[in-house]
Order: structure tokens, then sequence, then C-alpha cells
């Protein structure tokens, strides 16, 4: 009877002993695949690679990566749609986009996340980030960081505010958020109004550009992060938009030289490539302003890269070919321009862009600003600001223009400085193609959204002109209203 | 003068008996209450000798010389052997069998008489779910016990039930009972990462499982405290029973099929349809053409006929059991290859369970559980899964959407696939008439997801003293997934680069039981049982995986080929760990009034300093009224043959289904381009604890007519608080997930269990029992998040919106946009606004009008989205129960199970897919459609294009029905063959059977089955039927022989 008496009592203690050793260990167990938000600005290297995640957040696939640049082109008239997928733009592209519908939530989604990633940027340098890294290194993040957030009030006022000539911008913008979030409440706030918001994306690129440095060390961080001029350029593209000219070329010429060849004389510099070709063959060349890069080990994810939108099989999803009654029917756009030539291509007898051509492992930069833009944004606000055809703007024009064409417009083309202005605008239309100006450049006029296929035109004073409030927000948000 | 016949009667057989040998013995048969019972059979054991108990229970049978021993058979007893040692008189009192109240239930770590049970909890025998044609055994309860629903959301192989005990317990966590196979608490959910359904619980043989008792109120289901919210179901395997071995081998062979699908149009009306379509929308350079066979035939192709086959199955199980009276042993080895009656659908298990117990001396008994599986689940992408819905390539939907006018090859027998990556039109002329082919899709594509696992435990029990037990109890569960999926790069998912994805998932959990027993009974009156514990229980989780793109040769099928990119597939870790004590004590007053309380203290590694710990606990009473001296004096025994009240309440906890590290802020790492990246993904609360179930039962059982008719009926009320959601956060604060969990919900769930058993009929050669159930659900969800949004919405697929949470309705409720039919004067839907405005819709703008959206008067009205959607009912059942029958004529036997669910809508999203006039198939109802002014009806006029008028751009009420129905769940006949026939073959029983599953559906639902669930075990998002696959019908042969 002892030895079960001591056996039980062995037991007993065992159990008890095993319980004491390991207790603590096991009911607090260490994260060994996340660092701690206590702890994550602490050294230099973490807030480095926070810098390189606001990048990435805006790089989402739902957003600058892919998805936020096709649905501008599809929006336009330039495409036909051949899935009839819900899931890859076919209501963007149709114009039966309603509240529920997944890209209005998904685009603003991503969006929105990337703003509070650069919010709680924000909030941790001034709490501990900037001590950590010293200035002025400081303030070279918090102007990166004041970039993006400024990129992604721009990117979501052109599809979910009313353009900036309607009310001279007193419409309903969005809910300016600039204080980081990571924690519950703070659900309500009501939209600014068009202008607030644009006064604020003004801001954050004024300080942008006076805090962020002249260059990097190399050509690809030179095209992948901001810097002074990549300001200043995003800052010609807001003025645009708020057909404010006369600060779009205040704010071009700081980065475009008087006379051609056209470059940017300080910082980076900016020039076109020889062959536009180039541009997207070779990424990081001083004529991409901002790109997003993609790696085999970084790839922009299923459905969501642009080849996907705009390559045909193998290489993309055979989504959106270019559609006859579009952009290729125009006899602006000669057949023996380059851009028609190198850059498209003809697939079972559709007709597709090919800036976006490796495939099927999809790893083609998302091209943001490049510098033609600039040079055509600069041309289109001086013609608007003078009358006839402006040397210097023609000579912007002719930059883009002649790289891909063999002939040079010459001013005596143009009858009135209207026909000169729709000109730019074709240029521009062919120029900029596949990288998501498209519906931007008609909100920002007041142009309607032309028809195509069996798709009616959207008239400017159509709700389906703008995107509407996802519903998600309105329910969540009670301060949140539909457009 | 009866009298004086029967005795000359009785005296001349006996004298004729007694001629040949022997002896005359009577006696007296009666039930364990001593009332008699006739119609026993007597036999004498070893001849053949019979005799049947009179109406007085008086029997007197001839005994040859040489026999031992009387058994006494009779239908609803236990079989009782009574040794003769020389009597003439043996008298015998039968136990009734399987009749509830003398069960044993399995009580957490200890057992307890069902009698005495103060909690409530229901049981089933495994024998009742034993060769099933299903793959793990709970999607075998339903309508088994009272409390118990049981959901199978479609009709791929193994995927999991939904499982409910009294309602839906969570929003956010998880709603399913905590599992406990033999002390082990298991993997439960799906753990496949790809198509397959893969539900761990498929891992134990039904055929090894001896019961099944699940612990539904506070005080049954404390003992495991933080879990407990949900229920508890203990799974006890089969042991071993002394005796010489018994050898028991079962066989089933069937097939499956699918049943009640959808009529789609064929060829000719498709191109009616659609060419109708298109004119209607004024679209001219599109037409659907017919085209030509090979053999010169018009093509009408029957999709489904691609899609469904009819499955053959086969199920072995062998199992040995036998021991002496100190060492005691089960063993089984078992076999089952399924196929679905989808094509590449299967499921293979094979499994090997040992159990054995050894007594060492009077203190020390030791013994272990041993069970390693192997599951092997492949699926094709069937769409019914959650989260696959609406996916082009599920083949539940591609024999629905994919035109009739084309076919699967083209005339030169190759896929008809066209360069785009999609099947081809042939001589359609239009962009598209179908996502995939699904023949190449079906054939090529692979996705399989294979378990390994080993379950097992050993324990030690020492028994120093009469009253005091002391037990230890170490297991461990050990689950590795291997998931393996392939996508060919001919045609669909995979196109045109192909893809495969390989990942291994591991998962290793230990749980180490220490518990203490005392047991005494002091005096007559007073018995008091006290069981003190210690457990902990640790869980490792990880898991990693390869995901390779672009395959360099068409040849490659496998992972290990040539490939492009490789890319990490599959990456998680994670570990928990529980660490608890706990108590239970029982006491009872001669057994007539029962006190219970059970109380455990879990600390829990998920939650933040200070929340770690949670305290749990119930508290039950009983009261045998008819243990009291007034009851026969008034006369109640008469009616009453047994009369208890219960009660209980108490606190439990609900867990499942929670982050290892959910109470933490976190930021994850991430790449741009090249460099690393750190940024914040994960908002975490270090206030979140655990939710808490307040739970209240009232119940009263009794039994009348000698228990030939027993009645239980229960009120429960759970009121849970603290629920942990996902508090939604506006988009606009860019909040990781735009969710934060946190305890701020609250939901009840109340209702009615009634369950009857009854034996209406008994006699020698015939009996019919009967087990009648119904449970009532009241839910509703009563508070959200203070101060926010009192409702929240739920998708299906993330693309559709059907459900809604809202404070003041049950959980998950149906949320669409109101319609009212089509407007008979032009063709167009009309829909109903929150404000009630009636509106309605053209796809295509007619001249001269500028809203696609207009009053009926023609005025511009605003649009219609899902922001005007309302609550039409709920999702969940109010009311759902079975109906158990069983029926025995000599060596015939029958059993009838049908089981319903009430009370409840399913939103037919299906249907409003086969009603889109994109290039989509319809359903033949489409042919009723608006042609001319004046015509009424449902379907709108057909503008090719709208994906608006019926139900895809957003939910709408004409997709809503009633999902009630009554299912013959199944239906088994059996043929016990004649011993004496047996015996010759050397055999101890042989038992022949057919069975059914799902041969008959009653409901006035339109689709296949109105029990699926497009969103599986979804707690916010049931009823809700999107291109799922429904349940199959199943038809078994089964053998079962003793040898």
């Amino acid at each position: 009877m002892n030895h079960i008496r001591i056996a039980s009592m062995a037991l007993g203690l065992s159990a008890l002993s095993l319980v004491s050793c390991q207790k603590d260990t096991w009911l607090n167990p260490q994260l060994t695949t996340a660092i701690s938000d206590a702890t994550a600005f602490d050294t230099r290297d973490r807030i480095a690679q926070q810098i390189n995640s606001l990048y990435a957040a805006v790089k989402s696939g739902l957003y600058l990566g892919s998805r936020y640049i096709a649905y501008n082109e599809i929006r336009g008239d330039d495409y036909n749609n051949l899935r009839t997928n819900g899931v890859t733009g076919f209501q963007t592209w149709n114009h039966t986009i309603v509240a529920s519908t997944n890209e209005v939530a998904n685009v603003w989604g991503a969006a929105y996340s990337a703003i509070n990633q650069a919010n709680v940027f924000l909030d941790g340098m001034a709490a501990k980030g900037s001590t950590v890294v010293g200035s002025p290194l400081a303030n070279q993040y918090i102007a990166e960081a004041r970039f993006i957030r400024a990129m992604c009030y721009y990117d979501l006022l052109q599809l979910y505010a009313r353009p900036f000539w309607d009310g001279n911008g007193s419409k309903p913008g969005l809910p300016l958020r600039l204080k980081g979030n990571k924690s519950s409440g703070n659900n309500d706030l009501a939209r600014s109004t068009v202008a607030e918001v644009y006064n604020q994306i003004l801001q954050d690129l004024d300080f942008a550009e006076q805090n962020l440095p002249a260059n990097y060390a190399d050509a690809l961080t030179n095209t992948t992060r901001a810097h002074r001029n990549t300001a200043i350029a995003l800052k010609v593209r807001v003025n645009l938009s708020m057909q404010r000219y006369a600060q779009v070329i205040a704010e071009a010429n700081k980065i475009v030289s008087t006379a051609a060849p056209f470059t940017a004389a300080t910082g980076v510099a900016h020039a076109l490539q020889a062959s536009i070709r180039t541009v997207f063959t070779t990424y990081t060349t001083t004529e991409s302003i901002f790109s997003l890069p993609f790696t085999a080990n970084n790839l922009p994810g299923t459905q969501n890269s642009l080849a996907f939108h705009f390559a045909p099989a193998p290489v993309g999803g055979s989504e959106y070919p270019l559609i006859s009654t579009g952009i290729i029917s125009r006899p602006e756009f000669r057949a023996d321009d380059r851009r028609r030539t190198e850059l498209l291509t003809v697939n079972s007898g559709n007709t597709w862009i090919n800036k976006y051509p490796t495939g099927p492992v999809n790893t083609d930069y998302a091209p943001i600003i490049r510098y033609s833009e600039v040079l055509l944004s600069l041309a289109e606000s001086i013609a608007r600001t003078t009358t006839g055809v402006d040397a210097r703007a023609l000579a912007l024009l002719n930059a883009v223009h002649l790289r891909s064409q063999p002939t040079a417009f010459a001013a005596g083309d143009f009858a009135t400085n209207d026909a000169f202005r729709n000109a730019i605008l074709m240029e521009r239309r062919i120029e900029l193609m596949g990288e998501g100006r498209r519906s931007p450049d008609l909100l920002r006029l007041g142009l309607p959204l032309p028809a195509k296929a069996n798709v009616q035109a959207i008239q400017p004073s159509q709700a389906e002109y703008i995107w509407p409030i996802p519903d998600t927000e309105l329910i969540n948000n009670k301060l949140m209203t539909q457009n | 003068m009866k009298r004086l016949l029967f005795s000359l009667l009785a005296v001349a057989f006996g004298m004729t008996q007694a001629l040949a040998q022997g002896r005359s013995v009577t006696g007296k048969v009666t039930d364990d209450k001593g009332a008699p019972l006739s119609g026993v059979t007597v036999t004498v054991v070893g001849r053949d000798t019979r005799a049947l108990t009179d109406n007085s229970g008086n029997f007197s049978i001839q005994v040859a010389e040489g026999a031992r021993s009387l058994r006494f058979t009779y239908v609803g007893f236990e079989l009782a052997d009574e040794a003769l040692s020389g009597r003439s008189t043996v008298n015998v009192s039968l136990k009734p069998a399987n009749a509830g109240l003398e069960e044993v239930v399995v009580v957490g770590y200890t057992t307890q008489k069902r009698k005495e049970a103060t909690g409530s909890i229901a049981s089933v025998k495994g024998a009742a779910i034993a060769n099933l044609p299903v793959q793990s055994f709970e999607a075998s309860l339903a309508g088994r016990a009272a409390g118990v629903q049981i959901t199978v959301p479609n009709g791929v192989l193994n995927n999991a039930p939904v499982f409910r005990v009294r309602g839906t317990n969570s929003i956010n966590l998880s709603s399913q009972p905590l599992i406990v196979i033999d002390g082990v608490p298991s993997f439960q959910g799906d753990v496949s990462q790809n198509s397959a359904a893969n539900n761990p619980l498929a891992s134990i043989n039904p055929n090894d499982i001896e019961s099944i008792d699940i612990l539904k109120d506070a005080s049954a289901a404390a003992i495991y405290g933080s879990r407990a919210a949900n229920g508890v179901v203990m799974i006890t395997t089969k042991r071993g029973k002394s005796g010489a071995a018994k050898v028991t081998y079962d066989v089933t062979v069937g097939q499956t099929e699918a049943f009640r699908l959808w009529d789609v149009l064929n060829a000719e009306q498709y191109m009616t349809i659609k060419n109708e379509g298109l004119a209607n929308a004024g679209i001219t350079n599109q037409k659907f053409n017919p085209t030509q066979d090979a053999s010169g035939r018009t093509i009408d192709t029957r999709w489904i006929d691609y899609v469904y086959r009819r499955g053959f199955q086969q199920t072995h199980t062998l199992s040995v059991t036998g021991g002496n009276e100190s060492t005691k042993y089960y063993m089984s080895a078992g076999y089952t290859d399924q196929e679905g009656m989808l094509k590449a659908n299967e499921f293979n298990r094979k499994n090997i369970r040992m159990n054995i117990d050894h007594s060492a001396n009077k203190y020390v008994t030791l013994g272990a559980n041993f069970n390693f599986s192997n599951e092997f689940n492949r699926a094709p992408n069937t769409g019914s899964l959650p989260g696959q819905a609406f996916s082009t390539a599920g083949i539940g939907r591609i024999p629905l959407v994919t035109a009739p006018n084309v076919a699967p090859y083209n005339n030169d027998g190759s896929f008809n696939v066209n360069s785009a990556g999609l099947i081809g039109v042939m001589n359609n002329q239009t962009g598209q008439v179908g996502f995939y082919n699904p023949i190449p899709i079906i054939e090529l594509n692979r996705f399989t997801s294979e378990n390994n696992r080993i379950n097992s435990n050993v324990y030690l029990q020492v028994k120093p003293v009469s009253w005091l037990t002391l037990k230890s109890l170490y297991g461990v569960d050990y689950l590795n997934t291997d998931n393996n999926s392939f996508f060919t790069p001919v045609h669909g998912d995979g196109f045109p680069r192909g893809s495969a994805t390989s990942t291994l998932a591991k998962y290793r959990r230990w749980v180490w039981t220490n518990t203490a027993n005392f047991e005494k009974k002091f005096g007559d009156d007073h018995s008091v049982n006290l069981l003190v514990g210690n457990e902990q229980q640790r869980t490792l989780s990880e898991g990693f995986g390869l995901n390779r793109q672009d395959i360099s040769d068409p040849n490659y099928t496998d992972i290990q080929g040539g490939w492009l990119t490789p890319n990490p597939a599959g990456l998680f870790r994670g570990e928990n760990y529980f660490l608890s004590n706990f108590a239970q004590l029982r006491y009872d007053f001669r057994k007539k009034y029962f006190l219970g309380a059970n109380a455990r203290r879990d600390e829990y590694s998920a939650f933040g300093p200070g929340n770690k710990q949670g305290d749990f606990w119930g508290v039950s009473a009983a009261w045998d009224i008819s243990r009291e001296g007034f009851w026969e004096k008034i006369g109640a025994d008469k009616v009453f043959s047994s009369f208890k009240f219960r009660g209980s309440y108490g606190t439990v906890g609900n867990i499942a289904g929670i982050g290892d590290f959910v109470s933490l802020s976190l930021y994850g790492s991430g790449l741009y381009g090249a460099l690393g990246t750190l940024a914040f993904s994960q908002a975490g609360n270090t206030n979140l604890k655990w939710e808490t179930s307040t739970k209240t039962d009232i119940g009263v059982a009794f039994g009348i007519l000698n228990e030939r008719v027993q009645f239980d009926v229960t009120y429960y009320n759970n009121n849970i608080d603290g629920l942990i959601l996902g508090v939604p956060q506006a988009p606009s604060r860019g909040i990781p997930g735009n969710s934060i969990n946190d305890n701020v919900g609250s939901m009840y769930n109340r209702g009615f269990e009634v369950t009857v058993n009854a034996t209406p009929i008994r006699t020698n050669n015939f009996s019919w029992t009967t087990n009648l159930n119904l449970t009532t659900n009241d839910n509703e969800v009563t508070s959200l998040v203070p101060g926010g949004a009192q409702e929240f919405v739920t998708g299906t697929s993330g693309l559709e919106v059907a459900n809604i949470t809202r404070v003041g309705f049950p959980i998950g409720s149906i949320y669409v946009v109101k319609t009212d039919g089509v407007n008979p004067a032009n063709g167009r839907r009309i829909f109903v606004n929150r404000a009630g405005q009636r509106i309605q819709y053209t796809h295509v703008l007619p001249a001269g009008q500028t809203s696609r959206w207009t009053f009926l008067d023609g005025s511009t009205a605003p649009a219609v989205s899902g922001a005007e959607a309302v609550i039409f009912g709920r999702s969940t059942p109010k009311y759902f129960g079975g109906w158990d029958n069983t029926f025995r004529y000599r060596n015939f036997d029958l059993n009838v199970l049908m089981t319903y669910q009430g009370g409840f809508y399913v939103y037919n999203g299906t249907k409003a897919g086969l009603r889109d006039q994109r290039f989509w198939n319809n359903s033949t109802e489409v042919m009723t459609r608006w042609q001319k002014a004046g015509d009424v009806t449902d379907i709108p006029r057909v503008v090719f294009g709208d994906n608006v008028s019926n139900g895809s751009a957003f939910a709408q009420s004409q997709n809503v029905e009633k999902g009630d129905f009554l299912k013959l769940r199944n239906l088994t006949f059996g043929y016990t063959l004649p011993s004496k026939l047996v015996q010759k073959a050397k055999l101890n029983g042989v038992r022949a059977y057919v069975s059914g599953q799902n041969l008959a559906i009653l409901t006035e639902y339109t689709g296949p089955d109105p029990e699926v669930s497009a969103n599986g075990n979804g707690n916010s998002n049931q009823g809700v039927d999107r291109n799922s696959v429904a349940n199959a019908r199943t038809v078994l042969f089964g053998l079962r022989i003793d040898f």
C-alpha cells in the first residue's frame, strides 16, 4: 500500500513541478514573426524599412500597382472588355458601378490604408523616430510620408469627388485624416470640401519639395522614391486638375528648361529618352520621375498587374484590348507613330497596349509620373493662358511628338488656339495611354466619358461621372455623405 | 374452465417433454421496477426449447438434462442469461436497453448515470452513426438529438458540417462545439489550404465510436470552462470487453449521385433568349448561332453531364475486441474510398485504432488509445466552399453559366478553348459564351489535401483507497496536412502559365490531465463525488510551402517540375497554451435530491497581461419526485413511471478561432521591390478577453407506461456577453483589415427542446421504437459596438451582401433590396427603395430618357443599389429536429430517419445568376419572360448585358425563398440471417442491409437543396445559396459479419 501512495504523490508532484517551471514562458509566448509596435521606431533600420513600406502601400495591386491605373483607363473610350468579369473591372468599364461594387471599396480602402500608414509613421516620428534617426534624415522621411499622403488624397479626389471646376472646389471632397489610427474610435469624420483637400495636398507637397533630397545615390532610388523633383512633378499634376494653369507653369518651370532639349536643371536631371520604348524596358531612366518597382519575388499578385489588364495571354489576362472605335481609330495616331509600331501589339484579332510586355511573370514597373506628362501639362497650361500658338508650348509638344513621329507640328497646322490645345490633348492621350491618365484628364476638363461598344456616354451631370462612396464608409462613418 | 383447459394442455405438453427428457422450470419476469413483462422469450441456452411469458410475466419451460442456463430476450430490454444451478424457480428482472435513463453519460473527466445527471446532456450511440455514407461522424448527427443542429452546407466530400448546439452562439469566433476525443480536444474546421475540403474530424472512423455525449448547459459544460460556450461533444471510442475475442467485419458498397438539379435552357431556347436580348439592347453586331458537331447535328450540350457522375464508394472495417478480467483490448482497421457525385472529388481514409486497458493489480490500472489515420481528400474547384461562390472555374457553376450551343470539344477532337483562355464561342458572333471549358480543368487541374494524424493517449490510474481514484492522462494529437494544387497552363485559372502550390501544415498538441476523484457514501443517504484536476494543453502550429508559376514544359504536373518563379506560400507559425484547474462536486440525498457544481479556471496565452485568466462555473440541481413518499400516495406513480425536475445555471466561455497573438499590436515585414519593409499590420487589443455565455436550463423528464414513452422538455436560455467583434472601422481610418477586435456584442439564444422516446409497439415479432425531437431557437443580437454601428453586413465570397447582423434581429438576417415584380406595361423590374418608392430599371436607355432609373410615371428616379436593402427574415432555422424510427419484424429491421428545419429563408443567389442577361445560360423559367405590354410575369424583358434586373449587381427579394424542409435523411433496411444458417458457416452473425441517404426532400425551395451554405460554417452569413453544389443522394449495400 505504501508504495502506491508514494507513487501517487510522486505523480502529483511531478505534475506541479512541470507547471511551475514552464508556465510563464508558455503563457507569454514571444512572437518571432513580427515586430511589436512598442519597438517599431527603436532603430534606424526599422524606420528606414517603414519608409519603404509607405511606397509598398501605394504599390498595392488594388491601387497604383495596377488597378487604380486600369480603372482610370477603362472608364474612358479606348478599351473593349472581353470578359464581362465583375472582379476585373467590368462594372467600371460598363458604368454600372454602385456603392457596393467591389472596386469602389477596394480602391478607397487601399488608398486610405496608405494614408494611415503615412499618418502612423508621422506620429511615430514625432514621438520617437526623429530622435532616433536625427536630422536631416528625419525631415526627409517626414517629407516622403507627406508626399505619399498627398498622392493618395489626390488620387482619391479623381474618382470619389466632383472635379475642382464644379463649384470651384466647393463640392464635398474627402474625410481628411491627418492623424494615425492604431486603435478603435474616431470613425466619424465629415468630408472636407474638394478645395480643402487640394489645399492639404499642396501643403504636403510644398513641405516635401522643401525637405526631400535633390537626388539619391542611384537611378533605381531616383525612380522609386520621392525626391524634390518628384514633389514638383506631382504639384504640376495637382494644379492642372485644379485648372490653375499659372501655377502649373510656375511649378513645371522648376524642372523644365526654357528651350529644347527640355531637362530638369536641378536635382535629378529628368529628360525624355530617345525612344519611348526604352522607358518601358529600362524602368529607371531619368524620364521615369516616379515608378513603382516589381520583381519576381515581389509580384503584383493574381489579376493585379498592369499586364494582366492590358496584355493578351500568355503575358496578361486578355482583359482589355484597345477598342476599334477608340484611340487606335484616330487619324492623329498615325500609322508610322512609334507608339503604334512599337508599343502596340496585335493578338487574336485584337490590338493591345504593349507598354507592359513582361510576362507571364509580370515584373514591369508601374509608371506613375513620366517627364513627358510634365512637358505636356506645361504645354497645355501655356496654351491655355496664351492666344494662338505659343512657341514654347509648341516646342514642348514637339519634344514629345517628334521622338515618336518623323514630322514635327508647325504653328501653321493649328488654325486656332482651340485646335492647338486639342492637339496637345490628343498627344497626351496617345503618349500616356495605359498609364491611368484618361479618366482624370476627361474629368478635369468636364468632358463626357465617351460612348463605346454598347455602353452609352456619361455626361458630366450624371451621377456615374464619378464613383460613389463605398457602402462600408457610409455605414461606419456617420458623418459621411454619398456622392 | 379456461384455466382447467390450460392446465391440462400444460400437463400434456409437460408430460411429453418429461418423457423425452428433463424437468420443468417456472418463474416470473419483471422490469427493473417490478412490473411484470409479458411476451418475453425464454430459451434454454444451447437448445431449441423456448417459451413466452404470459400477461402476469410468468413462464414455464422444460429444461433438458445438462442445460445450464436460461436466456431471456425482450425488445427494448437488455438480454439476460440466468444460471439454473439446479433451481426450479427462476425469477428475473430485466434492465431496459438503450432506454436512456439507465445509460451512463460522459460528463467531462468522469462518467455518471444518466438517471443521476443534473446537467443537460444529449447522447447518441455509436451504432446509430456507424456505416453511413459520410466522411466524418458529426455529419450523421442531424436530427438525432435535441438541441443539436447539423447542416451539411454542400455536396463536396468531407466539407465540415455546420455544427451548432442550441443556436449560433458567437458572431466572430467559432460557433462549433468543442470536440473532445477520449479526453483530448481535437483539431476542427477545414484544415485544407485549397479546394479539397479537409475536415480533420474525419480521422475518426465512425465505426470506432462507442458513444457521443453532448454537454449542452452550463452545469455540464463548465468543466471545459473557457471553451464550453458552444457546448462540448465528448467522443468515446470503443474499448475492449472481457470474453473470447470477437471479430467483426463491416463492409458497405454504394453509389452517390446528384438530384434535383437545375433545369437550364437548351441550345435552341438559349439562342432565342439571348438573341432577343441583343435585339432589345439594340446590339446588331453580335448574334448567337447554332454550330453543327462532326456528325452534322446541332450542338446542344448538357453541361451537367460533364461535371456530375455516379460515384462509387466502399468502406471496410475489421475489428477485434476481447480480453480477460485484467486486460481488455479493442483493435480495428478501417478503409474507405469514396467518389463524390462531382468528377475528381474523392475521399479516402485508412486508419488503425488500438485501445487497451490493463489492471496491473487491485490498485493500478493503465491503458492507452492509439489511432493513426491517413485521409486523402481530392476535389476540383467546386465553387461551393467558403470564398469560392463566384469562382468562374467553380464546376458547380460552370454547367449553369455556359452556353448550351457550344460543345466541350471541337469537331477535330481538341478542347474547345480559345487563345484568351476561355471556352470557344464556335459559331456564336459574340466575345464570350462561358468562362471555362470544364473538361480540361477537371481532368488537368488537381487539388488535394492529405492528413497524416496520430491521435493517442496513455493513462495511469491509481486507486490507493476505495474512495479515491488518481488519474493521469497524457495525450497527443499530431496532425500533418499536405496540400497540393496544380493549375494546368492549358486552360482555366492556370491559363496560360500554369501554377502549383504545395504547403505542409503541422499542428502539434499535447494535453496532460491529472485528476483526483473522491467518491464516498455517507450512511445510506448521502453520496458525494468530488473531482479536482489540473490540465495543461499546448498547441504548436506552423506551415510553409511553395508557390511556383510559369511552367517550363507542358508535361510537368507537379511542383517539383520546372517552373520559372518560386514564391513562399502557406507560411504561418503559432502557439498557444492553456493552464487550467477545475473541480466538480456531485451530491445526492437518497437518489432523490441531486446537486452538482462545476468550476474551472483557465489561463490562456493569447490574451494580454491581466486578462489571461478566466473563471467559469455552473451549478445544478435535480429532484426525482417519483421517489418521494407522497408520489405513490397521490397515485402519480400509476401515470408516471419516472419524473424528474432539473435546473442549472452558470457561465462559460468561448475562445474558439481567436488568433494566438490577437492582443498584440504588430508591425509586419514585406518587400518594396528588392527592399525590406516594415508596416503597421495588426491593431491588437490588450483588453481582449473571453466571450462569456451565461446559460440557464430548466427541464423536466418523465416516463409513462413503464417508460415505454419518455418525455424530456427543456427550456434553455444562453445570454452571451462580451462577444469579440472585429469592430468595423470606417475604411477611411486605414486600419489594417478595417476592424479591431473588442468584447462588445451581446446576443441570446432561447428556446425549448422536446424529446419523445417511445416504443409504441412491442410484440415478440414486431417492434417499433421511435425518437422525435424538436428544438426551437429564438436568436437575437442585443448589442453590437456601443456608440458605433448597430449593424454590419457580411458578404458572400467578398462580392455580394445578402446578410446583415443588426441589433434587435437574429444574427445574419437575410438582407436584400425589395422588388415588386415586373411592370406589365414595359417589362422592367420594379424596385422598392427604403422610402417605399417604386422605381423601375431599364438597362438600355431609350431615346429621350436620361436615367436608367425611373418612377413608374417615367420621371427620373434616384438609382437603386444595395444601399436600399432591408431585412427580409432569419437565415438560421427557428425550429429543427428529427424523427428517428426503428422497426423490427422477426429478422428484418428498418430504420427511417427524417430531419427537418424550418422558419428560415434562403437567399437563392444561384437563381439570380440563372436569370442574368449576359451571355450566361438561364433557367428554363426565363422562357416566361416579359415580351409585350400586358404580359404578367416575374421575368423582366430580356436585355442583353442586363446584370441588374435579376439580382447579379445586388441581392434582391425575388430571389429569397423559404428554406423549410423535411428530408428523408436516412433509410436502412436490414435482414439478420437466422442463427442456424449462420452457425453452419461457422459464423456468429450476419446482417445484410441497404441504406439510402437523402432519398427525398419535401420543400418549397426551388433550388436543388435548401440545406446549403455558400459561406460554409460562417456565423453571420448563413442561408446563402450561390452556385453551391447540393447534397448528394447515396445508396449503400452493407454487410456485417460477426465471426
